[in-house]
Order: C-alpha cells, then structure tokens, then sequence
C-alpha cells in the first residue's frame, strides 16, 4: 500500500470527488506534490464537534509548555504529526483486509472499509468511520462507528458503534495505538465475544449457536447481504477522502488496475531517475571508511 | 538518384561556391578532369624532384628524414613562385573531385580515390609541400587540406594507407615547434580525427599499425593532443573534448585503454598539471567581506587562474567518467599523489592564517565541483584519512577541524563541512560522527533501546519549541511581521459527524502560495512559517533517506551492533597515543609514573569540572579543564606525563578561552598570536619530545630514534597490566616514512611552481625524518619489529645515522633525478609508492581515529560534534554568518535518518551520559542566556523587531540574487528570512550587525522552529520504509 499522508499538500484546491476507486486517496501522489512548493495551502485539521478547545492541557507535560505560550500556538501540529504517526504505523501494520483513508476535512476523522475473508461473515464489506478524540492521546480510545449497523453481538444495532472500550478500557499513550483499535474491529468479526454485548439479540443468538445455529447464521447473512447491497451509496459523509466503491468502469479501473501491478517495477526506474543519492564506500559489516573493496587504489 | 545527391550537396556544401561546378557532371567526367589536373601536378613535380623517383617507398623514406631533420628540405634550387601557385590551384581542384565522390558499389572505392591510392597522391603532395620551404603557412595549408577531406568526403578515405600515412607524417611534423595558429588547426584537425574515430572504429586499427611504419608503436593523435590538455581557451577545449572521445574509446577497447595507462604520459600529465595550475592560483584570497565563507561561482569567474584549475579538474571528472578503468584508477591515484598529497596538502599548513583558509576555500571548492563519485572518493579519503607528515603527524581532517577558530577560517572550515555533509557520504558522516557514536557509550546502558523509538506525539518539537524565549514567544506578543501571516485556528462549529458538513471554510488566495488557507473564528495564532519549516523538513529528510539507502548499514544502534565496536584495548591504545601528545598541559606531571592498573571499565568517569568548552577537539580529544579548574584537576590521579600540545594550538586554545571569558576584544590581536600557528609548529614536536626527556637532547638524533624504541619497550612491560596506560605511549616514527611519493621530483616541465613547492616538501619531510617527532601509540612490538625490519642490517652497524639515512636512500631510490623530459618514469610517481600509503591501511588514518573514540570511561560523542556545539553555545556572540552556518549544518545533520544521529541530536528524552552535552543542553543554556540579555535590556524587544526586519530585507536581496548565480549548491542554508517571506514589507529600521546577540535571538528561535519541524517530520518519515 502506498503511504499516502492524508495532508498531503492539496494542490488540487478544488475537491475530487472520489470516483469510486477503492482508495480514493490513490489521486493523491504525495511525492507528486513538493514539485511546487505549496506549502502554504497545506491543510489543517479542523475539529469537529464535541471539541474541547485545543488549548485545553491535555497532559502534565502540555500544562508545563503552556506556560510559555509555545503549546498553545504549537499544538495544533502536535496533534496533527500525532495522528500522522498513527497512520504511517496502521501502513505499516499491514492490517489484512482493511483500509482507512483520513478524511479531508479533519485527522481526526478516518473513513475505512473491512473487508471479511472467511468464517461468519464471510464476503462482508463494511464501511466504518473512526473517530479519534482531539485531545489524543490523552483523551479516551477512538471511537468506530459501522455505516450500516452489522448484525454483531459487539455492535449497537441502532448507531453501529463497535464497542471499543471493552477491549481499550484506558487508553494509554505509546501503548495504544489506532492499528491496534482497526485489528480489533477485524478480529471481532472472526473470533465472536457475546459478554455484556451492546446487541443482546445477537448475543443470545450465538449463545444459542449449538441449537440455534440457522437462526443465527441467516440473521448474519442477512446483515452482511443489506450491508453490501449499500455497497455502491454515496459515502455517508460528504467529504473528498470519504471511501465510495462504484461499478466495475474499464474505461475508469482498467488503468488503475495496470498502474498498480505495474507498481512493483517502478522502484528500480524511480532508482535511476534519482537526482539525489548517496555515496557509500564502507564494506557492510565494517566501520572503517571506504572500506569496500573496489575503491580505487590510491597508491 | 542524381538529384538526390545534388541536393544533399548544395547542403553540405553550401557555403562552397564550387559545389554548383559539379551538378549534373556525370563520374567519367570528373575522373577525365581528376586526371588532367593530376598529369599536370605531376609534371611540375618532377621536374623538382632531383632523383625523378615517385616510387611510394622512397617518398615515405625521405619522409621520414625530412621529418627527423625538422628543417626545410629544398631539392634543386628554389621552386619558381608561378609553378607553386599552378600546383596549388590544381591541388585545391583535385581535392574537391575526390570529396565530392560517391563511394562505389558495395563500399567499394570511387574511381578517383582507387586513382589516389594507386598513385600515392596525398603523399607526393605531402613531399612536394616538404620540398619547398615547410613553413606554417604551407602546415596550415596541408593541415586545412585535411581537415577539409576528412570532414567532407564522402566515402572514408581513412582506411587507405596512402592517404593515412601522409596525414601521420604531417601530424607529427606538426608537433614539436609550431605558431599559434598551426597549433589551433592542428587541434582541430585532430578533433576531427577522434571524431571519426569515434563512429569508425575501424580506423583505429589503422592509426596504431601506421604509426608502427613509423618506428613507434604510438597512438600519434592522441600523444599530440596531450600538450594541450591544460591549454586555455578553444585550442584546449577542442583537444580535451577530442582525447574524451578517444577516453570513451577506450572503455570499450582494452588495448587503446592499456596504450593509455602504459605507454603514454596521460595520466601524469592531467595530475600534474593540476598541481602546476594550482601553483599558479592566488596564495590569499581578496576576501570580500566578513561574511564571505565561500567560493561562489560569482567569485571564481572573476579568476581567470581559477578557471582554469577548474576547467582542467572538470575534465579529469570527466575523464574518470568515461575512460576505461584502468586509466581511471591510474588517474586517481596519480591525483591522489601527485596533487593532493604533495600539493593541496602542504598548502594547508601554510604559515598564515589566509592561507591555510584560501587552501581551504579552494578544496571546498572543488570538492563541490567534482561530480564523478571515484574522483569525489579520492578527495574524501584526502580529507578524511590523509596524514599529513609536517614536522608531526598532522590529519588532515584535524587541520580542517579548526572551524572553531573565531575567524574566517574558521568559518571557511565550517562551509567546507557543510559542503561535506551535504554529500550524503556514509564515509564521511562514519568518520565525523557516527564512529563515535556507534558504541552507545554516550548514553546511558538503558537507554540504548530508546534510539529506534519513535517520537509518536512530538514530545521532542514540543520540547524544544518549548524553549522559545519569551521575547519571541508567539503569544507574548506576535511580532508585527507576522500578524498577518498567522493562521486563525478554528475549533470547528456544529459539525456532527454524520452531517459531515464543515463550517470551517478554507479559502485559497492563488497568488504564489503568499497567502496561507485561514480560518476565521478564533483567537489562536499560529506560526504560518512553521509550515514552511515543516515543508522544508519534510524535502530534507525525505531526500536524504533515499539518498541513505546506498549505505551499509542502518545506524540504529543495533547494525552496527554496539558491542562489537567498542573500542579495543589496543585500538584505544593508539588512540590514546595520538592524544598523549595533546593532552591538557595542566595535567602533565614533572614525575610521572604509572597509573596503577585498572581494567577501563572501573575506570570513573571523574567528569569533575569538565568545561563546556571544547577547544579544538581534534586535537583534545581528552576533557578539556578550565583554567579555574586546573587546581581541582590536580588532584586527580597522576598520569604518565602527557606532552604538551602544538604550542599553536595551546594558543589557539587561549584565545578561545578569552573569547569565551569576554575579555577578548581585538581581532588584530589573535591575527599576530595566531602566526604562531605553523612558525611554532616546526619546533613543536621536538620541543615535546625535549620536554619529556630532557637528557636525551644532547643523544645524536638517529640514536635517539632507537632509543625512542627501547624506551617504548621499557615502557611497555609494566603496562601490560593496563591497556589505558598504553596511550601515554610514544610512537617511533618508523612506519610512515614513506608516505609520500617522492615523484613530484620528476616534474615534467608543465609543473614548475608546484614542483618547487613539491621538492622543498620532500626537504622537509627529510628533515622530519631526523626528529623523531611523531608519537605512535599502536601496537608497538609489531611496529618494533617492523621498523627493524625495514631498516634491514644497516641498523646495528654503522652507528648513530644510519636508520634515517636508509630509510633516506630507500626513501629517494626511485626518485629519478631531474632530467630530459621524455625519459621521465612516469611510473614511479604513484605505482610503486609502499604499500604502506594505502590510506585506508594506513596505521594513522584508521587505527588512531578509530581509537579516539573515547573507552567507556569517557564517553564522547567526537570532536566535529563537540567543536560544533561548543560554537554554536557562543551563538550570542557569534557574528550572524557564523550562526547561520552553525545552524544550518546542525539542521542539515538533523535531516539525517539513521536512528543514532536523530537520537542523539533530537530526542529530548534521551538520557546521555552526565558529560556527553547535548544538543538540547546547548540549546537550553542559549534560552537561559537570552532570557537573562532580555531582562537587562529594556530596550530588547524592540530590537528583536529591528532584526527581524533587517534579516527580512536580507532575505529579499539574497532572493533576488539567488536567481542570478546558478550556483547550484546552497551556501547559506537556513536563510534566516526563509522564516518570514510574504510579509508586509519592513519598516527600515537600522539595527547594527554588532548586536549579534539580538540577531542571535531572533536566529535562536527560528532555528528551534527548523529542528522541531525535523524532528516531528522524522516521527512520521523515518519510520515508514521507502517503498518507492
């Protein structure tokens, strides 16, 4: 997957509208970018609701800096590196079958899709948002909310919001971090809990899974089939990241599509076209400089 | 058919008026009229040929004596003017008959030009222009008559002996003596000829067998193209662009490359002549102004000298990128040792300050100049491990390192340093940093996991923005220039999530990014060119990570692990040896006697009183002690006595320390304290040596290199208890004698200044060999025997001399002495230079550097970073140029992703060790100076304004220069304007630069704002693998 910085500078200033590619964010090269220097259009976040304001001290250390004022100007880009840190760690995680884009409008706010590969809800595709507290890290864990309510003993049948706090019941800088909240909205999925569930009738369901087994299952089926036949809505939220699948379009996805098989030769090409690059003489597994054995002989 | 071949003549030859003689006129015609002319022709030369022979072998014979005589050859009397002028107008007809034809059926040749072979035209004209007096003016006819077959024929005449071998025997008649213009027609005919050479390889064949008729297995064209490699003007660039063809030939052809390497002065001559060239550029440097630290390419226009060094250097690089690579390796080593060692290196330990900072100018320069990355290795490892033999060991690194001399050379150093980091070069970073820091000992045992840990939530930026002076603070006050550009921060209005409809509304204004998206509604300023910084960090690390994946190893302290590289006991011995003879005088002892042996590790670290300063480290690789502190030193445990450093040093060391204590004013006053610099220097060593064994200076000085190696024995068996004890030891000077070539002795003539300045190095380095000066601390049985070894059976026998002088005789054996140029053994400048030289073997170069790395009881994180901390604390006194420098490197070095650089520079977190100083310590004590300037000043905020606006009018005019000097590479790298572009325009208000701690002040807080913008982008960049 391809690191895409979801601040990437905007030099497209007018919005996309995502068009149906499974990664909208695809469009948006950051390495196309620095070609301008457009620093100065560079997106900030902004907070959406319930935002404490960002002066707010959020942790002891935060109280320190405000005394000298730096926080209070500086904060905003905390937060924001903050929750970049966390992306650029989701990428690496790898995550199987799960994708997250962060909105366009706020960092704080991350539309995603997973994608369930076998067991109960096999062939499901859900559609979630994740919302993470501005006050990060130090707030509460993020929150993650389904577009459509999955029929799921951990998932409130009538907002969709996957209960989190189960399994983050304090949310602990360094140790938590938001892969680890998608992992578990995967994981839920594949290995069902039914303690104190947020969707009783779920729950008793599975309890009852021995006897009840078809009741279940359909019921899962069900939920899975309504969650995909929304499959091509428009996107929940009206925002240019905000994950929409379309159609198969040749015209459209056949060129995506080569681009991205094509993707693992580029590295070499990229190699060449390289302005920039490093000199190195020292033998690998050595200290000694322009130890290597085919430096010219000097003498 | 026809007419095509009209048109593309009326093309070609357009500007020839005869080319209309020839349309239409069908191939029988022209050979009839070919015929005629040539009856003509050869009527009137037989009748001046005295033996009525045109037989082909006798004309090449007499060729050959006409040529080796050199003189006009006349045959029966003066050749009548008329009959000169018909022949030549014949000829010119002829000629154009032959150009003008088409080649025959199947490659095969015309009709006229089989005419020409079989007749042995070119070279009976060739002769008859020998008859009559060969002046330049009949050259420059024969030269131009060539120049004008070969460029325009249009089947290859080339490959026919009779037309080739006359066109040798002119060539080399050529060489030797000619006029200017013969000279520049030569060259061009010889352009021409590598050109053809270069699309018909088949010719080349030919070139070599025809200079074989000749007697000498040459490669005529390109022998002769040498004299003027080095020439100014069109003449040399035609002939070095003509001998790169024939260097992109030889790539591809092993025996015109193995011709070059070893049957031709090639090589030689392209080194050389840059140490001729070098010799003739200006000693000191016109220095502009205080602020100049380096030469642009707006300066070095302006000397024509220098042009020319570069020009020529230019075309080595090019040379070593195109040649084969024997001839490159040959190339590189012959500059290795015929310029940068004999050379470059002397002149950087030239008496005076201007000198050494002018040398140092010029090898920034071409270290900036030279692209190919062989040519750029052999300036690294010049400058990285070259150990220069003055009257001491002195590196070149070291000599360099002076960046903390308050002067410009310092500041001249300090531009070549930043020329070198920006090189991306793991070698260089390896031996100026990373070395030092690869053992962790800087810090403490638990943190080591702490290095590839990363900064998830910015605490570091926020740290180190947190230390924002509050007279600069953003909230105190915004400055003026800045209102405008501060980002109103939105808190965001009703939005629900589910709504998804933003308020906050972000509008562009396009104009050339000036205007920054903004956010009305709240009362949050933001720092707008903050995001400038983050922009430029972002650039930064994100080339210099990919330009890092060539490297060998990550530097995340685990690859190189650590434990492996710590330093050894015998490493660290020869470390200790070379900074035996630097230690702080205050801790050498009139009666030494051993320390009592401890293993390294229960050593104490002892950081008592250690100063912040840190005067030329290089040289002080030990804790440097205060003056007020020398008396608690004392009292620490006796040491083997230390010899005292240079006395240069010693005083550089004291002028620092006025400059530190405030009390030192005039520059004029270091400028005559500072000559001590290198007019000491000549006694130093010996000085030391006297000083630690007074009785032995009435021994004869050869003995007295014996005895250095008995004491060294003596020594040694009570200290194999304690390896520490080792690096009081001192070196026998054996080993490196024969560093340098004493080629430069055979100098061809090209190089006469140079080779001056070459012998009178050699002298010197003669007289170096009778001082045991240097001291060596490395494995000294080895060296011991090594240098019995070397000094074979004289060394017993005949007395007190007679080591130095073998190692003299051996020394000078394959020094040929002065004689004609043409018997010169080029081969013995480099080829047979001991294997000793090597720099990479070299017992200095490696061992001794790699053992400064202090043992675990000293941790030090290397002399570079400490010289640049230790600067960049005296910021407020520091003169703006200089602090831009300082900041710019530390920023540049900070872009750095390897785990142990970022760590060590970055993160606030970490835990050094107590007398490892951190940047951030630096940093936090510059916050603490400022602040307390601030609240004496009543006046420093308005102050602060004033420089803000002054450093935004100097950012503007350096933008508006930017765009006229191409120079590619950046020299002043944090433009302190970068910081406020688009704002108002500035209120002139006038601040003078003396107020370097205000300037200072306003730099403090926008350098804060770089790193921490470096330092929250690597929390993101560096953690993601590069996957493109």
């Amino acid at each position: 997957m391809n690191l895409n910085p979801f601040w990437s500078m905007s030099t497209n200033t007018v919005r996309k509208r995502s068009d149906g590619e499974e990664q909208s964010g695809e469009q948006q090269q950051p390495r196309a970018s620095p070609a301008r220097p457009s620093f100065g259009k560079k997106q900030l976040p902004s907070i959406p609701k319930n935002a404490v304001p960002i002066t707010k001290p959020a942790s002891p250390a935060a109280m320190a800096q405000l005394a000298n004022g730096t926080h209070a100007s500086y904060g905003p880009f905390y937060l924001e590196y903050s929750l970049l840190a966390e992306f650029t760690l989701v990428i690496k995680q790898k995550l199987p079958g799960i994708y997250v884009q962060p909105s366009y409008k706020s960092a704080l706010m991350w539309f995603g899709v997973i994608f369930i590969r076998h067991g109960l809800y096999q062939d499901g595709v859900f559609k979630f948002t994740v919302y993470i507290p501005d006050n990060y890290p130090d707030g509460e864990c993020p929150r993650v909310v389904f577009d459509i309510p999955v029929f799921h003993p951990l998932v409130d049948p009538v907002s969709g919001e996957l209960d989190v706090r189960r399994a983050f019941t304090k949310w602990r800088r360094n140790h938590n971090h938001i892969w680890q909240v998608l992992m578990y909205a995967r994981t839920v999925f594949y290995k069902i809990n039914t303690m104190e569930p947020l969707n009783p009738e779920a729950a008793v369901l599975f309890f009852r899974y021995d006897k009840d087994v078809q009741l279940f299952k359909s019921k899962v089926v069900d939920s899975v089939k309504l969650c995909n036949s929304h499959l091509f809505d428009q996107p929940k939220m009206d925002d240019p990241y905000a994950i929409s699948f379309s159609s198969w379009n040749p015209a459209i996805h056949d060129e995506a599509k080569e681009r991205m098989f094509t993707h693992k030769r580029r590295p070499e090409d990229h190699q060449k076209g390289l302005q920039v690059s490093g000199l190195s003489w020292v033998k690998p597994g050595s200290t000694q400089p322009f130890s290597r054995d085919d430096n010219p002989p000097l003498s | 058919m026809m007419m095509a071949s009209m048109v593309a003549n009326g093309n070609r030859d357009g500007r020839q008026g005869e080319a209309l003689v020839l349309k239409g006129v069908d191939p029988e015609t022209c050979m009839i009229v070919f015929k005629n002319h040539w009856a003509q022709v050869v009527k009137i030369l037989e009748k001046h040929d005295p033996l009525r022979s045109n037989t082909s072998s006798n004309m090449a014979a007499l060729g050959v004596i006409g040529l080796s005589s050199g003189g006009p050859m006349r045959f029966g009397g003066p050749i009548p003017g008329d009959e000169a002028s018909a022949v030549q107008n014949y000829v010119e007809h002829i000629l154009f008959l032959l150009m003008e034809e088409d080649a025959g059926q199947a490659g095969a040749m015309g009709p006229i030009l089989e005419f020409v072979v079989m007749e042995n035209v070119m070279e009976r004209l060739f002769l008859w222009s020998l008859r009559r007096q060969f002046t330049d003016d009949m050259k420059l006819e024969q030269l131009k008559m060539y120049e004008m077959i070969v460029g325009q024929a249009r089947q290859p005449l080339l490959h026919h002996k009779p037309v080739l071998r006359p066109l040798m025997m002119l060539l080399s008649s050529c060489s030797g003596t000619a006029g200017p213009e013969v000279e520049a027609e030569l060259v061009s005919l010889l352009n021409q000829l590598c050109c053809v050479l270069a699309k018909d390889q088949s010719v080349l064949e030919l070139f070599f067998h025809t200079s074989e008729d000749q007697g000498a297995a040459n490669f005529l064209i390109f022998s002769l193209l040498i004299p003027f490699i080095h020439r100014e003007g069109l003449v040399g660039q035609q002939a070095r662009d003509a001998l790169l063809l024939i260097m992109s030939l030889s790539a591809e052809n092993q025996r015109v490359a193995q011709h070059i390497a070893e049957n031709t002065y090639f090589c030689p001559v392209l080194a050389t002549g840059l140490s001729g060239l070098y010799s003739s550029l200006p000693t000191k440097l016109e220095v502009p102004g205080e602020e100049w630290h380096c030469l642009h390419r707006e300066d070095w226009l302006q000397m024509p000298t220098l042009v020319q060094f570069l020009n020529s250097l230019e075309f080595c690089n090019a040379v070593i990128q195109v040649a084969h690579p024997n001839i490159r390796d040959q190339l590189v080593s012959y500059i290795y040792n015929g310029f940068l060692v004999p050379v470059l290196a002397p002149a950087l330990h030239k008496p005076t300050l201007e000198e050494v900072m002018t040398t140092t100018a010029y090898l920034d320069l071409f270290v900036r100049s030279v692209s190919e990355p062989v040519l750029l290795q052999t300036f690294l490892s010049f400058i990285l491990l070259h150990v220069h033999i003055l009257d001491t060991l002195v590196h070149i690194l070291d000599t360099l390192s002076r960046i903390n001399t308050p002067f410009q050379l310092g500041t001249v150093s300090l531009a070549l340093f930043q020329t070198l980091i920006g090189l991306y070069c793991e070698d260089v970073m390896l031996q100026l940093i990373l070395r030092y820091l690869i053992p962790c000992n800087h810090m403490m045992l638990s943190q080591r996991r702490v290095v590839k840990e990363r900064d998830f939530y910015s605490v570091s930026a926020a740290k180190i923005l947190a230390l924002t002076p509050s007279c600069c603070s953003p909230e105190h006050s915004p400055p003026p220039l800045r209102q405008l550009d501060s980002i109103l921060w939105s808190k965001g209005t009703d939005n629900s999530p589910n709504t998804g409809t933003m308020e906050t509304e972000e509008t562009f204004l396009e104009e050339d990014g000036s205007c920054y998206s903004c956010v009305i509604g709240s009362e949050i300023y933001l720092d707008v060119n903050y995001l400038h910084y983050l922009y430029n960090a972002r650039l930064g690390i994100s080339s210099c990570t990919r330009a890092c994946q060539v490297w060998s190893a990550p530097y995340d302290g685990e690859d190189p692990p650590p434990e492996e590289y710590q330093p050894s006991a015998l490493e660290e011995a020869g470390a200790r040896g070379r900074q035996a003879q630097t230690v702080n005088p205050k801790r050498s002892h009139p009666h030494p006697r051993p320390r009592p042996p401890c293993p390294p590790q229960t050593t104490d670290p002892a950081p008592t009183n250690q100063l912040e300063l840190e005067w030329d480290d290089s040289y002080d690789a030990g804790p440097v002690v205060s003056l007020e502190a020398a008396t608690a030193e004392s009292s620490r445990p006796p040491q083997l006595p230390a010899a005292e450093p240079p006395k240069h040093i010693q005083e550089m060391r004291r002028t620092a320390i006025m400059l530190v204590k405030g009390s030192y004013i005039e520059e004029s006053d270091f400028q005559d304290d500072v000559m001590v610099y290198d007019l000491v220097a000549k006694k130093d060593a010996r000085d030391t040596v006297d000083r630690r064994r007074p009785s032995r200076e009435t021994l004869p000085e050869s003995e007295e290199s014996e005895i250095d190696s008995e004491f060294n024995l003596e020594e040694d068996h009570f200290k194999e208890s304690s390896l520490q004890e080792k690096d009081e030891v001192p070196l026998s000077n054996g080993l490196s004698l024969p560093l340098h070539p004493t080629n430069m002795e055979v100098n061809s003539s090209e190089v006469t200044k140079g080779s001056k300045e070459v012998k009178a190095h050699v002298a010197d380095h003669n007289s170096n060999l009778q001082s045991p000066s240097a001291e060596v601390g490395d494995d000294l049985m080895g060296q011991y025997e090594e240098l019995i070894r070397t000094l074979g059976s004289d060394e017993a026998g005949t007395g007190g001399s007679s080591p130095v002088k073998t190692v003299d005789k051996e020394f000078r054996n394959p020094v040929v002495t002065p004689m004609e140029e043409d018997e010169v053994d080029f081969s013995s400048f480099s080829m047979d230079t001991p294997e000793l030289e090597k720099p990479h073997s070299s017992l200095f170069g490696t061992k001794l550097r790699s053992g400064s790395t202090r043992s675990h009881s000293v941790p030090f994180t290397g002399p570079f970073v400490s010289v640049l901390l230790s600067r960049l604390e005296n910021m407020l006194d520091n003169s703006l140029h200089v602090n831009l420098l300082l900041t710019g490197i530390l920023a540049q070095l900070a872009a750095y992703p390897q785990p142990l650089l970022q760590s060590f520079l970055l993160n606030t977190n970490m835990v050094f060790q107590p007398s490892v100083r951190s940047l951030y310590q630096v940093l936090a004590s510059l916050k603490n100076q400022i602040e307390q300037q601030a609240s004496t000043k009543k006046d420093f905020p308005k102050l602060i304004t004033s420089a803000q606006h002054c450093l935004l009018a100097r950012e503007s005019s350096l933008k508006g220069q930017d765009t006229n000097s191409g120079d590619s590479r950046e020299c002043s790298p944090l433009e302190a304007g970068r910081m406020m572009k688009s704002s108002p325009p500035p209120q002139p208000k006038t601040i003078s630069l003396a107020r370097t701690e205000v300037f200072a002040t306003v730099l403090f807080t926008e350098f804060l704002k770089e790193l921490a913008a470096i330092a929250q982008e690597h929390s993101i960049l560096s953690h993601v693998p590069m996957e493109e």
